[in-house]
């Protein structure tokens, strides 16, 4: 098995001038010759048997279904469980590379916090113009009923997943936060089990940074928010059920951590303490890891018609008798919208310039950037606010004539509803394919993007590597999870393992 | 424990006993048609009054024959209690709570119902009828076994127990009840073959024929067999048994108590039978003290749920 089996990309490049319009892969450089840091692996998957590659697929995803590693997609009917699709090609980030990404994400969470801690308090980001405040008090996640609410430390945001993408030019840019329940943590954990699995004699060869710590890491990060001052804090996650498509990870972390798994009809309030209903009475509860979204958490305060939270949580933590994380609210820091502004949030709150650029993002509602956009809408990445899990974005590009113009009428009508952002042409990585017409599966290049973890708690820490996301479609930019994307694992090497 | 999590056991296992006694009792009722020609003109009724559920069968066949019988019974997804559906309940229960059972439990359970929900429509397609129980049967003996060999005897377990107990209970009272009736010999039968047949087939809808004939030989008589299946503690299908091990799981889950565990009463099901007989009870109404027995397993059933589930 030679080059050739690695994709068209590798053989566009050896052929041709390097174009600034190709993606980046992120294991071959442009001759066409394994990155340094990849060339044990590329070999690895290059002279293997085709029959071994052929059945990687097959393995991995055997291995998940015993593990019952599932996730429902929204959308089907019968709420059928499917395994997340799982690429046995590992990417692999040199540690020099991550330990600048490291503290760019580190550098953004804390940005993060500080500003939400600000707008849900004295507000002086708004008072000195820097963010607009209508943006902000208007933004359907400014959640009114947290207003003065002050998480132990000012930390708003436990678990951040941040969406990172690498241009063309092999730089990380930041495409979007992720503050409020972000998932997808559990995946990286189990895939580095399975990878154990199918390539012990490769990560042992290599030293990868390990990920196995991020439950233990999770949970002291959570009972540092403990409201009572008791030796063992307890803490439960409440998850919204068994059909909502993230219930594998609820389950996964709950049991990790070795607390309890909670829904909403499990929980009740009682003179502003929060107590879970167990077989022999109730007992309290000082931290809730929350995967239910400020919307549904509570009757009281917000949708009333929701089983999914328990009434009076609200009060009961502005009582400061329980915690939750991350806390209500988070939802503003990241608006898309509010994204154009997180670089001038670092240098306001932290008097420092951004370490990671994030990708340049026009807000519609400003007249000069919307006419910029309109003039040559087919180049932008449509995105309206209000919505996440990629759906509603429009890629331009991609996108038919029709298309543009009911986004252009869409945008005309609601301009402060929408942001445009340029395609970024997403960097690739060789990946499992099915074969064409017949022949067994191949390594074809398909579109990747990084979503790193971080955890704030008395010690910032980011989880090595995070998910690696991949856009299983031919030429899709899609990693969307709930659209069809699937995952690779993502191999932090250790300091001194830039050469293999 | 939470209280939702005690309910999802509890309901698991009771949904789990159902299907295998409505597997157990479509497999008999059919191998006895195929030895007996039908005394009756409906041998499939006994069956559905069984289960109490005629009048649901009733709403969706117009004829009560092997084909409608077995498909109501085994895979109708309108029938909340045919096989398939008991099968996804208890599924669904577990999977609620997965986390908190052993592995091989979860799998066990979960692949029997991603067999279930691929059995066809109709009881046509299901090839021999014969087979498809035995295979059935296989598979619950098998989650039986993972239950009893990979749980550690702690609430969960215990409210396991109580539930497939409760089920069984319920069950074998209800069988004795309709199947005593349907089987009240007239004089010209007792002791022909036919009738023997007839008990055979109804001990073998508790597993409980080859027992009786090591209790009592190979002599059938309506009072020994009212006795097996309800007096003898030993008899793991016998109500006597059930009683005697919900007793001891509630009183488990109670000493597991911090403080004073509540006081549900469970003694009273065990007294019922302990201080009567076989032939006390068709002395004295067998039909009135099965009533009277299935009117107290719900009545616990409800206190139980009082106690440790959740309230609505």
């Amino acid at each position: 098995m030679d080059a050739h089996d690695t994709g068209s990309t590798v053989l566009d490049l050896k052929a041709a001038r390097v174009s600034p319009e190709l993606p980046m892969n992120e294991m071959f450089d442009p001759a066409g010759r394994p990155r340094p840091e990849c060339s044990r692996v590329a070999n690895y998957f290059l002279t293997m048997e085709s029959e071994r590659l052929a059945q990687l697929g097959d393995r991995a995803h055997l291995m998940f279904q015993q593990m019952g590693v599932t996730f429902n997609y929204y959308g089907d009917a019968e709420g059928a469980e499917r395994i997340f699709p799982f690429d046995p090609v590992p990417r692999i980030i040199p540690s020099a590379i991550w330990e600048a990404l490291e503290a760019g994400l580190i550098q953004r969470v804390r940005a993060l916090n500080a500003f939400l801690a600000d707008i849900y308090g004295e507000g002086a980001i708004l008072h000195d113009g820097i963010v607009p405040r209508d943006l902000i008090i208007g933004s359907p996640q400014f959640r009114h009923g947290a207003a003065g609410i002050r998480p132990r430390n000012d930390l708003f945001v436990t678990v951040a997943g941040i969406d990172l993408v690498r241009g063309a030019d092999g730089r990380f840019f930041v495409l979007e936060d992720n503050v409020r329940t972000p998932s997808g943590v559990s995946y990286v954990l189990q895939n580095r089990v399975i990878m154990r699995r199918l390539f012990p004699e490769l990560l042992h060869a290599l030293r990868v940074r390990s990920v196995e710590q991020y439950p233990a890491d999770l949970l002291a990060c959570l009972k540092d928010l403990a409201p009572r001052d008791i030796a063992e804090p307890v803490v439960a996650v409440l998850t919204p059920g068994q059909y909502n498509s993230a219930f594998f990870e609820h389950v996964f972390l709950s049991q990790q951590m070795g607390v309890e798994l909670v829904e909403g009809r499990d929980l009740v309030c009682i003179d502003h303490k929060l107590f879970m209903r167990n077989v022999y009475g109730l007992k309290q509860v000082d931290v809730l890891y929350r995967r239910v979204d400020d919307d549904y958490l509570d009757p009281v305060t917000f949708r009333p018609d929701s089983l999914l939270g328990v009434a009076g949580l609200t009060a009961a933590i502005r009582a400061g008798n329980v915690a939750v994380a991350n806390a209500i609210g988070t939802g503003v820091a990241d608006d898309k919208a509010v994204f154009a502004y997180t670089p001038a949030m670092i240098r306001y709150y932290l008097g420092e310039a951004p370490l990671l650029p994030i990708v340049e993002t026009y807000l519609l509602r400003d007249p000069d950037a919307r006419e910029t956009v309109l003039r040559d809408l087919g180049r932008y990445v449509i995105k309206p606010t209000g919505a996440s899990g990629g759906y509603g974005v429009v890629i331009g590009p991609k996108a038919s004539d029709a298309e543009l113009g009911q986004v252009r009428a869409r945008i005309m009508r609601d301009p402060g509803a929408y942001i445009a952002q340029p395609v970024v042409q997403l960097s690739v990585h060789p990946t499992l394919c099915p074969g064409v017409e017949g022949e067994p599966p191949w390594l074809q290049p398909r579109h990747v993007d990084l979503r790193p973890f971080v955890l704030m708690g008395a010690r910032p820490r980011v989880l090595a590597g995070g998910l690696t996301r991949v856009a299983l479609r031919e030429g899709s930019l899609i990693v969307n999870s709930s659209q069809g994307g699937g995952s690779k694992d993502t191999w932090v090497l250790e300091d001194g393992c830039s050469e293999v | 424990m939470l209280r939702s999590i005690a309910d999802h056991l509890f309901w698991a296992a009771r949904y789990l006993e159902r299907a295998q006694w409505r597997a157990r009792l479509v497999d008999v009722n059919y191998n006895l048609l195929l030895e007996v020609p039908p005394r009756a003109a409906d041998p499939w009724d006994p069956l559905l009054k069984i289960t109490g559920e005629a009048e649901s069968f009733g709403a969706h066949h117009s004829v009560a024959d092997e084909r409608s019988v077995v498909n109501f019974f085994t895979l109708d997804r309108d029938n909340t209690s045919s096989i398939r559906s008991c099968i996804e309940r208890a599924r669904t229960n577990l999977r609620a709570m997965r986390h908190q059972i052993p592995t091989e439990l979860w799998l066990e359970v979960n692949r029997l119902y991603l067999d279930a929900i691929d059995w066809p429509a109709d009881a046509l397609a299901l090839g021999s009828i014969p087979a498809f129980f035995a295979a059935l049967r296989e598979r619950f003996y098998t989650i039986s076994g993972v239950v009893h060999n990979t749980m550690a005897r702690n609430n969960a377990y215990d409210f396991v127990r109580v539930g497939t107990m409760l089920e069984c209970a319920d069950n074998v009272s209800r069988l004795l009840d309709v199947k005593y009736h349907y089987l009240l010999p007239r004089i010209e039968d007792v002791g022909g073959a036919a009738d023997i047949r007839q008990w055979a087939a109804l001990l073998r809808s508790a597993s409980s024929l080859e027992v009786f004939w090591q209790i009592y030989g190979n002599a059938m008589r309506a009072e020994r067999v009212v006795d097996v299946l309800l007096f003898n503690g030993e008899v793991p299908r016998s109500a006597r048994f059930c009683a005697d091990r919900i007793a001891g799981a509630l009183e488990r889950i109670a000493a597991r108590h911090p403080a004073d565990g509540p006081a549900l009463g469970q003694e009273k099901l065990v007294e019922m039978l302990a201080g009567s007989s076989a032939e006390s009870v068709m002395r004295t109404g067998l039909h009135e003290f099965l009533l009277a027995f299935q009117d107290e397993c719900a009545a616990l059933a409800t206190r139980i749920a009082r106690a440790y589930m959740p309230v609505d």
